[in-house]
């Protein structure tokens, strides 16, 4: 009774406010309060629908020139938009995407993509489901007015197929070009339908050199990708993009593979990147990350594999130049432990992934000052008994921040890379 | 207003009602941190086979063709099917399940998203990807196999 109380004086508290004001202060109000995090928000919300991104599914991030956050999250079929001047702390009304409702995918290897260019157009993808069974589309739309509105949704898969086109992955070089890649099944549809086998799935992508407003055709990369993990992306020289991707061998070995694409469908440089000898007929849902060395034509790579050669989540250097991955280290050979992610910012390499002891999940952090031949001991950022997403890095133009949400902890986007921490 | 308000929880009940009923027309139940143990100590004595899967894992569907067919030909067949999709995803897991004819056997979804832990409660030493079996023994020591389930792999296991 004395909730149901409340309650209706809370009603009719509310009703004397207008609908603004009401949502703005039930929902953003306050957003800056320490440890938000959506059951919070919903409790405080009195049956209001709440759109946050400490509610939203797998959320992503990215910072501006101008060092201001934007990230981009799913709730209700709809992609939504929110923006951030204060690290983290405060988030605007988040504003919808995509009008119509779409079945996108929001999970540890499928979010939304967002990146701002330098002249502030927001440019999205992501990948929406069309059926239970494994088909469909990546969608790409952008904002040239400041994220205020955004332009309808578009394909960028050009087969006109119902089939797999998912795990989607967008990347803007230092020139300008946009580069948009996913794992594609139109090659497996026509193979199945000469009657021929295909191990897994395609890579393709597209380029705009116009901040999206026009794409190239698609492109292939790759035959017989893995069809279930998420694909890196690094700036390779001013315009072109290196990506690396689980790579099917000798049909059932799932390790790795790097290539170098250019903006006018030239694909060089493909080779395996891992040799781990991971035979396996399954799904890890385990996509690799990837940031450029100091050296040119080098990458730092990290991975999660359970092959007969390396088990667990592993770094090394890839050698375009060579062809090999070099300086190869276990990171975490705990089962349960995955999900890596780099960065590089002023000289440090920071990476990190998800640990877990049977009981909780822990945010371990670990830095390298000498280009990855070595590397501080693992440190616990977070430790939580409740799920949480895979935690992602954003490189700003004022430190390493960490991109992650959780039940307990809410969205976190906190900076690693200040001295405080070290 | 307040009858207004009754009136919707009234009909948000019933509607609540026909959907549990509806949602009765299949045999999952959630997996929690102790279903497992509860589950395996149900089996005492005696083998069974765990089959792990995903509405999103696409060698599954080959796995759960296979367990379909088993099933059909011997329902009795000591299965726990578990799939690692937090329950909330039950709809397209039934759609699924339906069309390999397994909905209406008993089998279990994971109750939450905390998917490490759950994952954990299984077998420690699994890293998460699917389809993922084991072969319990009558005296429950067990063989885990990662990838596609074959029925050689079974008959290996249980010879007629």
């Amino acid at each position: 009774m004395p909730m149901c109380l409340m309650i209706s004086e809370r009603l009719k508290w509310l009703l004397s406010v207008s609908t603004t004001m009401l949502l703005t202060m039930l929902l953003w109000g306050d957003d800056a309060a320490a440890a938000e995090n959506c059951q919070s928000l919903r409790e405080r919300s009195a049956g209001q629908q709440v759109i946050s991104i400490h509610c939203g599914g797998a959320p992503s991030a990215t910072v501006d020139a101008d060092g201001r956050l934007w990230a981009a999250f799913v709730q209700d079929k709809h992609v939504y938009v929110t923006r951030s001047d204060d690290n983290g702390v405060t988030y605007t009304t988040p504003v919808r995407v995509n009008n119509e409702p779409e079945d996108t995918e929001y999970n540890g290897e499928n979010r939304p993509k967002i990146l701002v260019a330098e002249d502030g157009t927001v440019l999205l993808s992501w990948t929406t489901k069309t059926s239970p069974n494994f088909t469909g589309e990546i969608r790409f739309t952008r904002s040239t007015d400041v994220g205020k509105t955004f332009e309808p949704p578009r394909t960028m898969n050009d087969d006109g197929l119902m089939t797999g086109h998912r795990f989607d992955s967008l990347f803007l070089t230092p020139s300008g070009k946009l580069y948009l890649t996913w794992i594609d099944k139109r090659d497996l549809d026509a193979s199945a339908a000469r009657g021929e086998t295909y191990p897994g799935a395609a890579i393709y992508y597209t380029v705009s050199d116009d901040l999206g407003e026009t794409f190239t055709p698609n492109f292939r990369v790759s035959h017989n990708s893995c069809e279930c993990c998420r694909i890196a992306m690094a700036p390779h020289g001013d315009d072109e993009v290196a990506i690396l991707w689980r790579q099917i061998y000798d049909e059932h070995i799932r390790d790795h593979a790097i290539a170098v694409l250019g903006e006018q469908g030239e694909v060089s440089g493909l080779t395996r990147a891992t040799v781990d000898d991971w035979f396996i007929d399954a799904c890890p849902h385990h996509g690799p990350t990837m940031v450029q060395a100091a050296q040119p034509g080098q990458y730092h790579i990290s991975w999660f594999s359970d092959g007969n050669l390396h088990s667990g989540i592993h770094y090394g250097r890839h050698n375009m130049a060579t062809g090999t991955t070099e300086n190869i280290i276990q990171v975490d050979g705990t089962p349960g432990a995955g999900h890596p992610y780099l960065a590089h910012y002023d000289n440090t390499l920071y990476m990190v992934w998800k640990g877990f002891n049977g009981m909780a999940s822990q945010l371990q952090l670990m830095r390298s000052q000498d280009d990855g031949a070595t590397w501080s001991a693992p440190q616990t950022l977070f430790n939580t008994e409740q799920a949480s997403d895979h935690p992602l890095l954003v490189t700003a133009p004022h430190g390493v921040f960490l991109s992650w949400s959780s039940e307990e902890f809410g969205y976190l986007f906190t900076e690693i890379s200040s001295d405080e921490k070290q | 207003m307040k009858s207004n308000r009754l009136l919707s929880a009234a009909v948000a009940l019933c509607v609540g009602l026909l959907m549990s009923t509806a949602a009765l027309a299949d045999s999952i139940q959630p997996l929690g941190t102790g279903t497992f143990a509860e589950l395996k100590s149900g089996f005492e004595g005696k083998p069974f086979v765990v089959s792990l899967w995903s509405v999103d894992c696409l060698p599954c569907r080959v796995e759960l063709e296979l367990l379909g067919e088993l099933k059909k030909g011997d329902p009795e067949f000591p299965l726990l099917l578990i799939s690692t999709d937090t329950i909330e995803k039950r709809e397209e897991a039934v759609y699924i399940l339906e069309e390999y004819g397994l909905e209406s056997i008993p089998s279990w979804m994971f109750a939450d998203a905390f998917i490490e832990r759950l994952r954990f409660s299984i077998d420690p030493t699994w890293h998460g990807e699917l389809p993922r079996s084991y072969f319990y023994a009558a005296d429950h020591s067990f063989k885990a196999h990662s990838g596609i389930l074959t029925e050689e792999k079974l008959r290996e296991f249980f010879p007629q």
